[in-house]
């Protein structure tokens, strides 16, 4: 891909990725990185750079919406998040020293888990 | 106190209670150690260990991704090697999708949130899983 289709693409396909933010509450770089990588044949490098770029306005405006809307409570947000920012310089200082392909792999199964849990929660949980 | 106002009151505070801080530096070490996003790993804890209702969960998790994104730009960012025209055509549509998806957020039955979280956290296992 290149020229003009390629951003319409990345148009359109930001759009999905707001949709899954603003809705499910996640930043959108777990699309993002693999769609730059594979589709935009970006380096691993270069897709997380650039992914961050987009995940900090898709969140700013999806919590302004919010907001707006009485949802959540976004001071309380930011302070939790500032706690989390510090937890991810350490986190990213730790992986320097950890293998993290395996660490990732049981992440992922971990992840599954707890997917099917909500899920199926979620399924069987009756209307209050 | 009936649950709608601990909720209410719970959610008002500014206060991080201690569960709140052990989540956001436990899933912000596993993101930066993992290269996840947030999102994926503070939902599931809000949820099922400090009992948030999902769609509270959902958009504490959001505003948290604010700071923590910020603290990703200053680290890697502008270091590393960004594609700008890219990430604004990504970032054009995705704005417009954010505030689509905040709409639906708002609205949408807390149980069917549940379930599309699932699926979802489900289909990013199967993507970590196949890229080790």
């Amino acid at each position: 891909m290149s020229g003009p289709t390629l951003y319409v693409v990345l148009v359109a396909f930001g759009v999905v990725v707001g949709v899954a933010s603003g809705l499910l509450g996640v930043g959108g770089g777990t699309l993002v990185v693999p769609f730059l990588t594979l589709a935009v044949a970006l380096s691993q490098h270069a897709a997380e750079a650039t992914s961050l770029l987009v995940i900090l306005p898709t969140a700013i405006a999806g919590s302004l919406a919010l907001r707006r809307r009485g949802v959540g409570n976004l001071g309380l947000a930011l302070r939790f998040g500032v706690v989390g920012a510090a937890g991810t310089v350490l986190g990213a200082l730790l992986a320097l020293a950890l293998p993290a392909s395996t660490l990732r792999l049981v992440f992922a199964v971990f992840v599954g888990l707890v997917g099917l849990r909500l899920g199926l929660d979620g399924l069987r949980r009756r209307e209050r | 106190m009936p649950p709608e106002t601990s909720r209410r009151s719970r959610l008002r505070s500014l206060a991080l209670d201690p569960k709140l801080l052990a989540i956001g530096l436990g899933g912000g070490l596993l993101s930066g150690l993992l290269g996840v996003g947030g999102g994926i790993v503070m939902v599931p804890l809000l949820v099922l260990w400090a009992a948030y209702p999902q769609r509270d969960a959902h958009a504490i998790s959001l505003g948290a991704i604010i700071p923590i994104s910020i603290a990703g730009i200053a680290a890697y960012g502008v270091a590393g090697d960004v594609r700008y025209w890219q990430a604004l055509a990504l970032a054009a549509g995705s704005i417009v999708g954010a505030r689509i998806g905040a709409g639906w957020l708002a609205r949408i039955d807390e149980r069917v949130l549940q379930v599309v979280f699932g699926a979802f956290l489900v289909g990013v296992a199967l993507l970590l899983g196949v890229r080790g």
